[in-house]
């Protein structure tokens, strides 16, 4: 006999029993099993309570059957459900269709801030070659420009050259 | 008995099943292309023919008798909803039973209630003269020893896992075939079979604890000990 499962019969024949219970078991499966419940106690017994709770189970309260109007009964409701549905909608339809707009008109207004905020941000921000060649520039013209500044008028002129003569003494 | 439903005629039954079967299945092709279109009196009658049904389906899930009712009505509600969108790959009554099995969830989902609760203990007396109707395999005599033993099978049925529970119900009290079991809970079929038949088998492991509490080891219409399982 192979592994016994927790029902106590063989595992491959527990579906068989199953339809033999049922009462739908072919033929050949049926001579099978027939051959096989003499041999094995754990598949004999395991029928037996299968087919004692069957009786048991027979005794169960089926549900209640439906009333004859249960079907005019339920297809009213649902005309109602639909209905009463369609109304909310419809009532709540022009305020759906105004808070729609006024979301999508609030999001391609953020879109076009948060894209122009980039955009400067990005301006603002140059390359570090960019910052390093304007910082050379910049260093260059502090060095140079008081050299090489021409005088605007004979003051300035005169004032260059006595700075020149006090420089040199 | 799962191949004819309750309440079809003699001489229906007399047609072999899996013709009933193609042509029901036609028949509701038809109904719901009309539905789909519109037709109210289509749905109507989609409703008439598989309200029993779906009638047993709710009740083996919630066996709330005094609920059936409103949750096949939200069934059939749901169904209507969503008609429009049903592709007819599979059958109209698959499909049904498919939202029947999921309302009954939400139902119990949102009143937080298990399917059925029992308070009390049946006597040991009650217990016995049950034992008997059952071992001489005859129908209980009157009204109240029938309702004992429907009282006695809900409790035992209690004991079992949710999913043990409702096979057994919708297979044997509601008529649904192990085929149609299948394809509701998205099962394979074997797995059904096996599931059922090792149902069955626990439902008198714990109705044998109860016996056995209450008196001997005997196995109730079984004529002898039983032995460990």
């Amino acid at each position: 006999m192979s592994a016994e499962v927790r029902s106590g019969a063989c595992s491959e024949y527990e579906a068989i029993i199953e339809d033999y219970l049922s009462g739908q078991l072919p033929g050949a499966e049926l001579k099978k099993l027939e051959g096989h419940l003499p041999r094995c106690p754990g598949c004999s017994a395991a029928l037996e309570r299968a087919s004692l709770a069957t009786r048991w189970l027979r005794l169960a309260e089926p549900s209640p059957e439906p009333g004859p109007a249960f079907a005019r009964i339920t297809m009213a409701r649902i005309r109602q459900e639909v209905a009463a549905s369609e109304q909310s909608k419809g009532f709540w339809q022009p305020f759906v269709a105004l808070a729609w707009r006024f979301a999508a008109t609030v999001t391609v207004v953020l879109a076009l801030m948060v894209s122009f905020e980039l955009a400067q941000h990005h301006r603002a921000s140059p390359t570090t070659t960019a910052v390093a060649a304007e910082r050379v520039n910049d260093m260059h013209y502090m060095f140079t420009a008081d050299t090489e500044q021409v005088p605007a008028n004979r003051d300035q002129v005169l004032l260059m050259v006595a700075e020149n003569d006090h420089g040199n003494r | 008995m799962s191949d004819v439903p309750k309440g079809v005629s003699a001489q229906a039954a007399a047609i072999p099943a899996p013709l009933i079967r193609r042509s029901r299945a036609e028949d509701d092709r038809n109904l719901v292309r009309e539905a789909q279109e519109g037709s109210e009196s289509a749905f109507e009658e989609l409703i008439r023919r598989h309200q029993q049904r779906v009638f047993g389906l709710v009740g083996g899930i919630l066996r709330r008798h005094e609920d059936v009712e409103d949750v096949a009505q939200q069934v059939f509600l749901k169904a209507f909803v969503s008609l429009k969108r049903f592709d007819q790959r599979s059958a109209f009554s698959t499909w049904l039973y498919k939202i029947s099995v999921n309302e009954c969830w939400d139902y119990l989902r949102k009143k937080k209630v298990r399917p059925l609760v029992y308070e009390s203990d049946l006597s040991e007396e009650q217990v016995s003269r049950l034992d008997g109707i059952v071992s001489q395999d005859r129908p209980p005599a009157g009204p109240s020893e029938r309702a004992e033993a429907r009282e006695l099978v809900e409790r035992m049925l209690e004991k079992l896992p949710e999913q043990d529970r409702q096979l057994l119900l919708l297979k044997e009290v509601e008529g649904f075939s192990v085929e149609e079991l299948a394809a509701i809970l998205e099962l394979n079929v074997n797995t059904v079979k096996v599931r059922l038949f090792r149902a069955r088998g626990r439902i008198m492991e714990h109705y044998r604890k109860r016996v056995s509490g209450h008196d001997s080891m005997e196995f109730p219409g079984g004529g002898g000990k039983e032995g460990h399982v």
